[in-house]
């Protein structure tokens, strides 16, 4: 059999394959019957065997060429991208992820170095006249304070949600950078917490002995657990990221990155759900006119929350450590 | 040679589940930029279209102050969700990568899941340091085989191209000159699969070389195929190799030669006109090989002739057969 019989015989078959690629891309794929699904199928396997057989046949090496192309976009038609599976993501986030974070170093030593220096530049800031200034700088200080001369008495509704979406915006940016940042070598992340650390504690211990303490505290309590923990959420994610290519455990450094990488994504997942969350809380509680025992209210329940999030569905158990 | 080849090349060879390899064409800087640069641009124009809709919609509603909060959420998730999502649920493209025919998928050729889809877009903040220049995206993506950013690199994942090539038939050397040629040819003659290779690549690349050029290439397979063939030394390279080129994809039936006009007699005259593109050799030129030692063994002629069975659909466990 010559070259040219079988490229006739075969033809027919791959312009086949290729109309139905060329199909399938579209809307048509959740409208496929069955009867095109199988002939796909054997289609592709078809085109599979030809590429195979083709050194024996001694098909040119245009047609070779051809052949690779068309498994190449048959394959990619029939092993698709899986999304997210929302069951498997609940599982996830409630009952795995808590456990490995309670047990994860990086979040340990994330959560000691931004809480410590958080109190550290707070006590620094309020004993010392002119710690504040040094850190945040004087106009920005005096912005601060204006900020909350006078006590409000609650926005606007629309002024809110405005506020609500500027929160939106700005608050998971800095932890999603902060997040990315740690790939260096997990220690540019720290970076970028210890500098918001430093710039909240000595703004916090500034405020607490100024005139407007009342209405700062007022302000920040009720969101301050939530987006507070976000950010060590994220600096955390980054720094095991980054941390993965230091200490690899045993496997070479592209494939510790790589194994590092499905675990971060729940606990980047978990800070930038708790990001929006404390924006909207900033948004709507924060600034309302609502009396201050409500608003330490939320901020007692959601350090609950945490705790029972972090402890309770974290604390290691027997049948967990046994599969994972 | 082909690992000669595959490190110069920018493919990678893939393991399907149906155990078959074929060849991704990894996508580099040059058709990447244009797919970032048609994103960018889709993305800049859903903003600012989203923004000024959800606006107005706040507006009449008597809300004029949320719209600007919405038009902030709407340009967060954008921002930073707009590959990964794009990614997730159009099997690895996004509008760019599309136009672009290319792809994302597994570094191991698997389709890739949601979380390597959002990871790889969300890190690409640190590619694009410093500045959004993607230096760093560069370099690192220029240190590897697979043109990875750091981002593919965490993920395991790589942009393939996704190209379609037309189905190009057999070439047809039907001349006269040929198929005289081709009745020549002992009627036993069977080509290994490299030399049968080389013929149709010479064949489909001939029309762009001049006639002097056809020679000088065709002359490193025609000479030892002359000896063995016992042929006159004076005959035609090229003419010679788009006869075997007949002889071994085109056609079986045998041509009787035209009694009197042997293409042998109108060797070394040159004085005919040239025709059908085949260039005649000057009587007393000697041929001179540019690698004269290189090896012959591909030209070995195969006793049993390689038939394989072809089925409608040849499974693949008959492959092995001689």
């Amino acid at each position: 059999m010559k070259v040219s019989e079988v490229l006739e015989s075969r033809r027919a078959y791959w312009r086949a394959l290729e109309e139905l690629c060329t199909k399938l891309r579209g809307r048509a794929l959740r409208r496929m019957e069955a009867a095109t699904a199988s002939r796909f199928s054997s289609l592709y396997r078809a085109a599979c065997a030809d590429l195979a057989l083709a050194d024996a046949y001694q098909l040119p090496p245009s047609t070779v060429h051809y052949l690779h192309q068309l498994v190449a976009r048959a394959h990619n038609q029939l092993y698709r991208s899986r999304a997210f599976a929302f069951r498997a993501w609940l599982y996830e986030l409630f009952v795995a992820v808590p456990q490995r974070l309670l047990a994860d170093n990086c979040l340990r030593l994330a959560f000691v170095v931004f809480w410590g220096i958080f109190a550290g530049a707070g006590l620094l800031a309020y004993y010392t006249p002119d710690f504040a200034e040094q850190v945040v700088g004087r106009d920005e200080l005096m912005g601060i304070e204006n900020m909350f001369a006078d006590a409000k008495d609650g926005r606007p509704i629309d002024q809110s949600a405005r506020m609500a979406g500027e929160y939106v915006y700005r608050n998971p940016t800095i932890g999603l950078m902060c997040f990315c940042w740690g790939l260096v070598f997990g220690i540019g992340g720290l970076y970028i917490m210890i500098s918001n650390a430093l710039i909240l504690g000595a703004i916090f211990g500034y405020m607490a002995k100024a005139p407007s303490a009342t209405n700062f505290f007022h302000f920040v309590t009720a969101h301050g657990p939530f987006e507070l923990t976000a950010v060590v959420l994220c600096a955390a994610a980054g720094m095991r990221l980054g941390f993965a290519i230091v200490n690899t455990g045993g496997y070479t450094r592209g494939d510790s990155l790589r194994r590092t990488a499905k675990v971060v994504v729940p606990m980047l997942f978990a800070g930038v759900l708790l990001f929006l969350v404390a924006a909207g809380i900033e948004a709507f509680v924060s600034p309302s006119a609502i009396p201050y025992e409500l608003k330490a209210g939320v901020a007692i329940l959601c350090t609950l929350m945490l705790l029972f999030y972090f402890v309770f569905l974290g604390y290691p158990r027997r049948s967990a450590r046994a599969t994972g | 040679m082909a690992d000669h080849a595959a490190e110069l090349d920018t493919s990678i060879e893939i393991v399907t589940p149906e155990n078959i390899a074929f060849q991704y064409r990894v996508a580099g800087p040059f058709r990447r930029l244009p797919a970032y640069l048609i994103d960018l641009i889709i993305r800049l124009v859903a903003v600012v279209v989203g923004i000024y809709v959800l606006m107005l919609l706040f507006e009449t509603l008597g809300l004029g102050e949320a719209g600007r909060g919405a038009g902030l959420v709407l340009w967060f998730a954008v921002a930073w969700f707009y590959g990964g999502l794009f990614e997730t649920y159009w099997n690895g493209q996004t509008p760019g990568k599309r136009m672009m025919h290319i792809r994302v998928v597994s570094a191991d050729g698997q389709p890739i899941a949601g979380w390597q889809a959002v990871l790889r877009n969300v890190l690409r903040f640190i590619d694009g340091q410093p500045l959004f220049s993607y230096q760093v995206g560069l370099i690192a993506a220029s240190l590897n085989r697979r043109f990875q950013r750091l981002g593919d690199l965490v993920c395991g994942t790589m942009v393939v191209v996704e190209e379609r090539q037309r189905l190009d038939g057999v070439m047809r050397v039907g001349d006269p000159e040929v198929l005289e040629m081709a009745a020549l040819l002992p009627p036993n003659f069977q080509p290994s699969r490299t030399l049968a290779r080389t013929l149709a690549a010479y064949v489909m690349r001939r029309v762009y070389f001049s006639v002097g050029r056809r020679m000088e290439i065709a002359q490193h397979v025609a000479e030892p195929l002359c000896q063995r063939f016992r042929l006159p030394p004076q005959i035609n390279p090229d003419l010679l190799l788009c006869a075997l080129y007949h002889r071994v994809f085109v056609h079986e039936t045998e041509v009787q030669p035209v009694r009197g006009s042997s293409p042998f007699g109108k060797m070394g005259t040159g004085s005919e006109p040239v025709g059908a593109g085949f260039g005649r050799r000057g009587s007393g030129e000697v041929p001179v090989p540019i690698f004269p030692d290189a090896p012959r063994d591909d030209y070995a002629v195969q006793e049993t002739p390689p038939e394989p069975p072809i089925p409608a659909f040849p499974p693949a466990w008959r492959q092995r057969r001689r």
